[in-house]
């Protein structure tokens, strides 16, 4: 029982001691709004993923993915509040842009050369 | 990053991966592709990898126009 | 709470009422461009919905259009002031080049919605409200009901001819 303990405590010490990606003194955390701002985007997210599961037609489950790429690169945006956030974020809804054109213009049946 | 918004990453992330596994349309199979991808992402951008993040928003979106090659124009 | 629901509904209409007009006016539903877009206002107007909306809708979301320029520009704000606006309009603009598109609504529509969200931080909305704003207002044009709001945007276009 005394052996379970303490290696109890030194993984509770170890998990403290582990810096999260705020212990940098370049970035403070996001505010309290940028929270609650993060919060309805997921929300959102998760709205957007369920009309993609119960629409029936592929193709018009295209703007629901695109919904679902607004709100990620949104919290991806809120949650680093420094340069390299918005880079991430446009990095990541340029590739989905990219990714859902690829499909609709395949279904399609491709570019004619 | 509060406790909420990850259990909200980590739902999407597993019902993206549940419909993706159900699904027999191949397009639908890359959309649900396309949520797990985006499901991931958030939860690289909590740890503080931002650079991370970014060069996989370009590998993963690629990735899967490799996989639209394999699927010829017109076909179900 | 209310003043928080008041800021988020003010920043939310004013990211959609200048996305849309800038679409308008760079005439998204005009014509197809990218094939992807033909094929998603097909199916669009298969459902009931309006033809020109249809193909506007399938502009949003085969390229970087003033949608995303406004919610990359929030973003932006949010992150690094006017500068960083101006670095999300490069972005964009780099955007809209690898998804062939030979237009610039994207890049507009991110030049002029800095300067929207940097004067709504001095007002006193902060840029979070307009980055949620912004994901709300397309919410109610590509995630509620298709076939309502591809009519509503062939209305807006047939004002605008």
């Amino acid at each position: 029982m005394e052996a379970s303990e303490m290696s109890e405590d030194i993984l509770m010490s170890l998990l403290d001691n582990l810096p999260g990606p705020f212990a940098s003194p370049m970035l403070q955390p996001p505010a309290e709004s940028a929270e609650l701002a993060a919060i309805l985007c997921g929300m959102i997210a998760l709205y957007a993923v369920i009309r993609i599961i119960f629409e029936p037609d592929v193709m018009r489950k295209l703007p629901f993915l695109n919904v679902f790429s607004f709100s990620i690169a949104g919290i991806m945006a809120l949650m680093i509040p420094h340069p390299l956030g918005v880079i991430a974020a446009a990095a990541y809804f340029i590739g989905s842009t990219f990714e859902s054109n690829a499909i609709a213009s395949t279904w399609a049946g491709g570019v004619e050369p | 990053m509060n406790i909420l918004l990850l259990i909200i990453i980590c739902i999407i992330t597993l019902i993206g991966a549940v419909y993706a596994g159900y699904v027999r349309d191949p397009y639908a199979k890359l959309i649900g592709i396309g949520v797990i991808g985006g499901g991931v992402m958030p939860l690289i951008i909590a740890r503080g990898y931002a650079d991370v993040a970014a060069a996989l928003a370009v590998i993963i979106p690629l990735s899967t126009v490799f996989v639209l090659q394999l699927c010829r124009k017109g076909e179900p | 709470m209310i003043s928080l629901i008041l800021q988020i509904g003010f920043a939310a209409l004013c990211a959609w009422v200048l996305f849309i007009t800038i679409d308008m006016i760079w005439a998204l539903p005009r014509e197809g461009g990218v094939v992807g877009a033909k094929a998603i206002a097909a199916a669009v107007e298969k459902a009931g919905g309006d033809l020109r909306g249809g193909t506007m809708m399938g502009n949003i979301v085969s390229s970087p259009d003033a949608s995303a320029g406004t919610l990359l520009a929030a973003c932006g704000v949010y992150c690094f002031g006017i500068p960083g606006g101006l670095l999300a309009t490069v972005l964009v603009y780099i955007g809209n080049r690898i998804c062939s598109d030979p237009g610039y609504a994207g890049t507009t529509g991110c030049f002029l919605a800095t300067f929207m969200v940097y004067g709504g931080t001095k007002i006193g909305i902060p840029a979070e409200f307009f980055i949620i704003g912004m994901v709300i207002a397309i919410l109610t044009i590509q995630g509620i009901s298709h076939r309502h709001a591809s009519r509503l945007l062939g209305k807006i276009w047939r004002l605008r001819k």
